[in-house]
């Protein structure tokens, strides 16, 4: 990940707050998250999109539905696929092929929380079964990078989805059973995932003995090990994984999971909120504001 | 004929333009912190977003530090849901290698590379949604960004592109009007001392019409700067009120 | 400059791709009135005071008219008429007309661009105020419904402060009750043709368009239809149905052809079958027409028939019976039973105008008439006419509207009548129509893009132009001949050598690509000749004036210049775009007389003389190649010049001068053959001969053997020396039958380009030329055209342009050529054979 470089004295100081007073440099306490900004259907030639900015981290993704060969393992399933780009734009360090090892980390791990069949409706994505079924393209890109990115991907992942519209088709099956598809010509008609069983993620990060969620670029750099879980609506884990060169004892691991539920529920309802108010725009000002 | 029909008897292009006019152009400075400069231009929904960083000192495998003037390190990438059909990667193929070298070769005639020897300055691009255009939604978000970064330059960069439809040319071609395989002319001009710092054709066109629709796309590279300037100009009024402030 | 407002983004799915557009919408686009006051328009296209040219007793007001899709799609026949005038025509009718049928959408521009028709077009679509969005749950037919009210409704209000009124045509009464429901004036377009005072023929002309209703009706109850008529014939599969079929091989696509000799037999020419599929039976042939193409059902080998032996003519005698005798009782394969299929749908209407004639309604005083066409192949066409009593015993022309399940025939409708039967130009009327030779008067579209006169040569003109004025040139042609494209020259030179010229008019100086006039061109291919009337491929004032080579006038030329030795071997070639003076245009007996009057020692003489041996040499060099000398048996008409009235039939006289001409001609054409070949290797417009397979020749050798002489046929040279051999000298006319037989066995020129095929088969057999192309005739054949082009592209005189580069383009203009070719030969031959007829029979002893 993007680091940055602090001296010893910064860091003592950003971990002695952190442990002793529960006080973090931007004021927080150890377990409040900022404030971030979303916008849906930023980019109007995808089925879906959202913009999401968490103070100096901001990431643009994009839902391109489209139709193909299902996987022979699963003939009647739908599916999604993650790719992310680290652009240039959020660090030099990107140009060229610079992020593509981070970008294959997370979406890897998008991949791995997305495979479980309850987080979406991935029948109804079939078309003709064997034979064509829709597959979801999420494409992430990492435009600006200043701490808790995955978290920040995850929502804004969510958000995309929920903001996603499948044209509607109709299959037409002639006598001797062979099938065609009818894309309907009325923009209007088209069909919309549920998402309500979609987690976040939440990074909890170990910051000398204590913890933290969304941690800033600086806090990151003074951690050694942290943890991301996705977590849904109910508070429910949909699977977990520790980051990081340091170790973690099993008792602070089970400490970071507790705060990690709490706070993805927390996450989760507010995104839920906002996604049934705006979610379903379709053309917003994006960079213009 | 069966094909789309560009230009209407009635003079209006597919989605209701004349054949002189630029599409609706949205644009803003310094939309990130982290870089040094940033800014975003819409081109009808032509959506690119440019950063430059620097100029620093020269990183990288990218070459040495030449004793004279600065690198101009550039690269185009185009997000993977930019174009109708998905792309599989953002950059590293052979079209955006070719626009990264051409941005480069645009900037290098205009930034003044000798005021900052043995250093570098980065400019990156992105295409967010593509709709034609796309070198010279370019060109312009970085002509912004590099203004918003404080860079000397000659003067702004301005590119426009122009096609040749039934014997009349048509300003800034969308798309569509792109992929009908007629001739599309892109030029990148310094707008006050008229000159071109690149210029760029595809598909045939018979040299007696070039000059016509070269006019065209200098015109529209003028236009394309007064909306510009002024964006500059607001954006420049808006800082020193907001530093008059604090 | 950023004039467009507020915009509106366009989502459109093509496939399952998700495709965004812009879509501005604008202020500035006007009404097109002279009585509004509102628009600042420079050139109003409606008019202030539209009254109408015929009196309607329902709209006596002025008012303009806006039209629905339906009606443009339908009534065009009626729209042409000049009772009708002052028209809104939307854009989104405009685009839904150029979707469903291009020869309507081609028709209703040549309306709008007639200037006196005051055709408007409006682009409603990017008007601020008459833009409309696609609701949920709409059809694409409701929304278009909606955006013709919206902006009916638009012009409304516009005009609400004048007295002219905004009338809708439509066909659709559910379209035109929703729009009275909205207050505006509506009527369907029997109405208000009905309410035209004085002009009930125009009645005639409506279209017999199946009205939604009956056709669901139809559909609904299968056994019989309103009115308690038969359903006759079996439904016909939807395009989907049949396009899904046809992959899976279940279906053939065809060409049905119907039997000559029993309306009830047809045949259906399935692509990659070598015989044609035999179709018994019209329900079978299910509404079928001659030249449709269809998606057939083969029948398994144990239902297969054989063609009838029965000449059967269509009596008509019951109307609601369609196979009286289908006699099913074979069961089993029959003996000669021939691969048998039936017709389950049509892929392509090859609908066009019929002539023919109207036979009486089996009521006397009825309206309801059949029609026949004067192509047997085509089935009777019902239609109803007021007019029956005029009409009877005319040429008319009839156009197929619909064929619904429950009519017997094709129902039409009344286009134009043509004149009496047996009338002189009303029977070449029916000769050019049905060899389709487009022989209209020129639009004012085409008219447009001629010069303006006086012509005069200007100062810029000389500067580019080679001046050749100065050179002593003369045309030889047959008598009578105005359309000139071709002048020659001789001019000894001090080495020895001569230079010689052909200079051909410069037609495409005056053709611009891509406009109009040249598209008509194009389409046209070649002017017509028939015996007593020439139809121009390019408008008089060019063919006859302004690019014919006339005698003394200074013209446009473009020239091949050759310096040949006296052996007429070339030194040298160029081309150059040129202004000549012809001295004279000389007719061949002239030229020949000039050669032959040994007194006359003037330039032209001399020319003449010193073409006419160079000519000879060159005749020998080819005939040594193997060139074909074969025979036509043209026979010419000489025409009484008052009436144009053909008084005796003569055989064509074959003159030295004739040959020498044509020698020239064709030296021209392989030089610049050349010339455009290497200029465009690709896309090259040129002309070949494919020799002849050898079993073409067998009928011949056979004839020949009779008499003793072998032929040679598996060479051009051979072919021609063995043919010179096949002389007896007590029958004269025996060696040219031979010729006239050998042509019959040779296969077709054709244009072609050059890309689309390997060198090899660039040859032209007949001239034994390895390429050969079309350049001396610009004024009638269009090929010509394209040649000029190419060739002043070659010497960089003109600019180039992209269709010239695109092989696939050219073929397809070639193609066209082709065709049109063929076809004008066809109403040619047909002319002759017409007069020889009326002369036969009016020569007869009373």
């Amino acid at each position: 990940m993007a680091s940055i470089q602090l001296g010893e004295g910064e860091k003592t100081f950003i971990i002695h707050g952190i442990c002793k007073d529960d006080l973090r440099s931007d004021g927080r306490t150890c377990l409040s998250y900022r404030n971030f900004e979303l916008e849906c259907g930023v980019v109007s030639n995808t089925s879906g999109s959202a913009r999401l900015k968490l103070s100096n981290t901001q990431v643009l993704v994009g839902v391109k539905a489209e139709m193909g060969p299902p996987n022979p393992l699963n003939p009647s399933r739908g599916g999604i696929e993650f790719f992310v780009d680290f652009s240039a734009n959020a660090s030099p360090k990107f140009a060229g092929r610079g992020g593509d090892e981070l970008a294959a980390e997370i979406s890897n791990m998008l991949g791995l929380v997305y495979k479980n069949k309850k987080m979406l409706d991935y029948k109804s994505l079939c078309v003709i079964a064997g034979q064509c079924v829709w597959t979801l393209y999420a494409d992430i890109v990492v435009l600006e990078c200043g701490g808790n990115l995955l978290d920040a991907i995850a929502l804004a992942v969510k958000a995309a989805l929920y903001n996603t519209r499948i044209p509607l088709v109709t299959v037409h099956k002639d006598m001797d059973g062979t099938e065609d598809i009818d894309v309907s010509s009325n923009p209007h008609d088209f069909v919309t995932l549920d998402t309500k069983n979609l987690p976040v993620l939440v990074t909890v990060t170990t910051v000398g003995s204590g913890h933290i969620v969304d941690a800033t670029l600086e806090e990151e750099a003074c951690s050694m090990a942290c943890i991301v879980a996705a977590v849904n609506k109910e508070g429910a884990i949909d699977g977990m994984v520790k980051k990081g060169s340091g170790s973690l004892t099993i008792d602070s691991i089970y400490k970071m999971l507790t705060s990690a539920k709490q706070i993805g529920k927390d996450l989760n309802k507010s995104l839920d909120d906002f996604l049934s108010k705006k979610g379903s725009d379709m053309s917003s000002k994006g960079f213009l504001t | 004929m069966a094909g789309l029909e560009l230009l209407s008897d009635e003079g209006f292009r597919l989605d209701g333009r004349r054949p002189s006019e630029l599409r609706k152009i949205r644009l803003r400075l310094g939309v990130f912190d982290q870089a040094d400069g940033s800014a975003y231009i819409e081109q009808g929904n032509t959506k690119a977003l440019a950063t430059v960083y620097g100029p620093h000192e020269v990183l990288g495998g990218k070459g040495k530090p030449l004793h004279d003037k600065v690198i101009i390190n550039c690269q185009y990438s185009m997000a993977t849901f930019s174009t109708n059909e998905r792309k599989n990667r953002p950059q590293g193929d052979r079209k955006s290698t070719e626009m990264s070298l051409h941005l480069q070769r645009t900037f290098e005639a205009t930034i003044q590379t000798h005021l900052y020897p043995r250093s570098q300055i980065d400019i990156f691009v992105q295409i967010l949604q593509a709709d034609g255009g796309n070198y010279c939604a370019c060109v312009n978000a970085a002509t912004l960004a590099i203004i918003n970064a404080g860079i000397p330059m000659k003067d702004y960069v301005c590119a426009c592109s122009s096609g040749y439809v039934n014997n009349t040319p048509l300003t800034d071609v969308s798309y569509l009007e792109e992929s009908q395989g007629g001739p599309v002319v892109t030029v990148a001009m310094l707008p006050k001392s008229e000159q071109i710092a690149l210029f760029k054709m595809d598909n045939r066109l018979h040299v007696d019409h070039l000059e016509q629709v070269l006019e065209v796309a200098s015109k529209g590279c003028k236009d394309m700067y007064a909306v510009m300037n002024a964006a500059v100009k607001e954006h420049v009024s808006r800082m020193a009120k907001s530093m008059e402030c604090s | 400059m950023l004039t467009s407002r507020s915009f509106v983004k366009k989502t459109r799915k093509g496939g399952v791709m998700k495709v965004v557009r812009e879509h501005y919408l604008r202020d500035d686009i006007w009404c097109g009135s002279a009585a509004c006051t509102k628009c600042p328009i420079d050139k109003p296209v409606l008019e202030k005071e539209p009254v109408p040219e015929v009196e309607n007793t329902l709209c006596s007001y002025p008012h303009y008219l806006l039209l629905d899709t339906n009606v443009v799609l339908h009534q065009v026949d009626i729209l042409e008429d000049k009772a009708i005038k002052n028209v809104i025509l939307l854009q989104t009718v405009q685009k839904e007309v150029k979707h469903r049928s291009l020869p309507s959408y081609k028709r209703i521009r040549d309306l709008i661009a007639n200037e006196t028709k005051r055709f408007y077009v409006f682009t409603n679509e990017h008007h601020r105020d008459t833009y409309i969005e696609i609701e949920p749950k709409e059809s694409p037919n409701d929304f278009n419904d909606r955006a013709i009210r919206k902006s009916l409704a638009w012009y409304d209000e516009h005009f609400k402060d004048t007295p002219i009124k905004i009338v809708l045509l439509t066909n659709d009464i559910d379209n035109r009750e929703k729009a009275r429901n909205e207050g505006r004036v509506a009527y369907t377009v029997n109405e208000y043709v009905k309410a035209m005072e004085g002009r009930p023929e125009l009645m005639d002309r409506l279209a017999q368009i199946e009205t939604k209703e009956r056709e669901r009706k139809a559909n609904d109850s299968d056994i019989t239809a309103p009115g308690g008529r038969n359903v006759l014939y079996p439904e016909h599969l939807s395009s989907y149905e049949i396009n899904a079929g046809i992959k899976q091989g279940r279906y053939k696509k065809g060409t049905f052809k119907a039997s000559r000799e029993n309306f009830r037999e047809g045949y259906v020419s399935v692509q990659g079958m070598e015989k044609m599929v035999f179709i018994k039976g019209l329900a079978n042939q299910n509404r079928a027409v001659q030249g449709d193409i269809v998606a057939v059902e083969m029948f398994a080998e144990s239902q297969w028939t054989a063609p009838s032996t029965v000449i059967a003519e269509d009596k008509g005698s019951k109307e609601d019976v369609l196979d009286e005798d289908t006699d099913n009782s074979h069961i089993g394969p029959k003996k000669g039973a021939v691969p048998t299929c039936r017709i389950v749908g049509i892929i392509q209407r090859n609908w066009r105008p019929f002539c023919g004639v109207i036979m009486p309604a089996a009521v006397k005083g009825g309206t309801k008439h059949l029609f026949m066409a004067a192509e047997r192949l085509i089935p009777k066409i019902r239609i109803e006419t007021q007019q029956y009593e005029t009409l009877a015993g005319n040429r008319i022309i009839v156009s197929i509207d619909s064929w619904p399940r429950d009519s017997r025939y094709p129902l039409g409708h009344f286009v134009r009548n043509l004149g009496a039967i047996g009338d002189k130009d009303t029977e070449n009327e029916v000769l050019l129509l049905e060899h389709d030779v487009p022989h209209l008067p020129f639009s004012e579209a085409v008219l447009s893009f001629l010069p303006k006169l006086p012509w005069t040569i200007t100062k810029e003109d000389e500067t580019v132009r080679e001046d050749l004025r100065h050179v002593d040139i003369c045309s030889v042609d047959p008598p009578g001949c105005t359309d000139i494209d071709d002048a020659l020259h001789y001019k000894p030179l001090e080495n020895g050598n001569a230079e010689v010229g052909v200079h051909i008019a410069d037609v495409s100086h005056f053709i611009k690509p891509g406009n109009a006039l040249d598209t008509e061109a194009c389409s046209r291919g070649t002017t017509v000749y028939l015996v007593d009337r020439r139809i121009d491929m390019v408008p008089d004032l060019l063919s006859s004036n302004l690019c014919s080579l006339r005698g003394g006038v200074e013209r446009f030329a473009f020239s091949t210049l050759w310096e040949m030795t006296p052996e007429a071997e070339i030194v040298n070639v160029r081309f150059t775009k040129s202004i000549i003076k012809s001295r004279a245009a000389y007719t061949y007996e002239q030229a020949q007389n000039k050669i032959d009057d040994k007194s006359q020692n003037d330039a032209l003489a001399i020319g003449l003389r010193g073409l006419l041996k160079m000519a000879k040499i060159l005749k020998q060099k080819r005939t040594d190649n193997g060139a074909l000398t074969l025979a036509s048996s043209e026979i010419r008409f000489s025409m009484d010049s008052e009436t144009h009235d053909p008084i005796e039939v003569e055989r064509k006289v074959m003159r030295e001068t004739n040959s020498m001409v044509e020698e020239f001609m064709l030296l021209a054409n392989v030089s610049v053959a050349q010339r455009i070949r290497q200029e465009f290797p690709q896309s090259a417009c040129l002309r070949r001969h494919p020799v002849p397979p050898l079993s073409n020749f067998e009928p011949i050798i056979k004839v020949a053997l009779t008499r003793g002489f072998e032929l040679q046929v598996d060479s051009g040279k051979a072919l021609a020396d063995s043919l010179d051999k096949a002389n007896i000298p007590s029958i004269p006319f025996f060696n040219q039958l031979l010729r006239m037989m050998t042509t019959r066995c040779m296969t077709q020129a054709l244009y072609f380009s050059s890309g689309m095929l390997p060198e090899d088969e660039y040859l032209h057999f007949g001239l034994a030329s390895p390429i050969y192309t079309h350049f001396t005739s610009p004024i009638r054949r269009y090929s010509d055209v394209i040649v000029h082009r190419m060739l002043a592209v070659a010497i960089s005189a003109d600019a180039c342009f992209p269709e010239l580069l695109d092989k696939a383009k050219i073929q397809e203009i070639c193609d066209n050529l082709n065709y049109r070719h063929r076809m004008a030969q066809y109403a040619g031959r047909a002319s002759v054979d017409l007069h020889t007829q009326v002369g036969m029979y009016s020569s007869l002893p009373v």
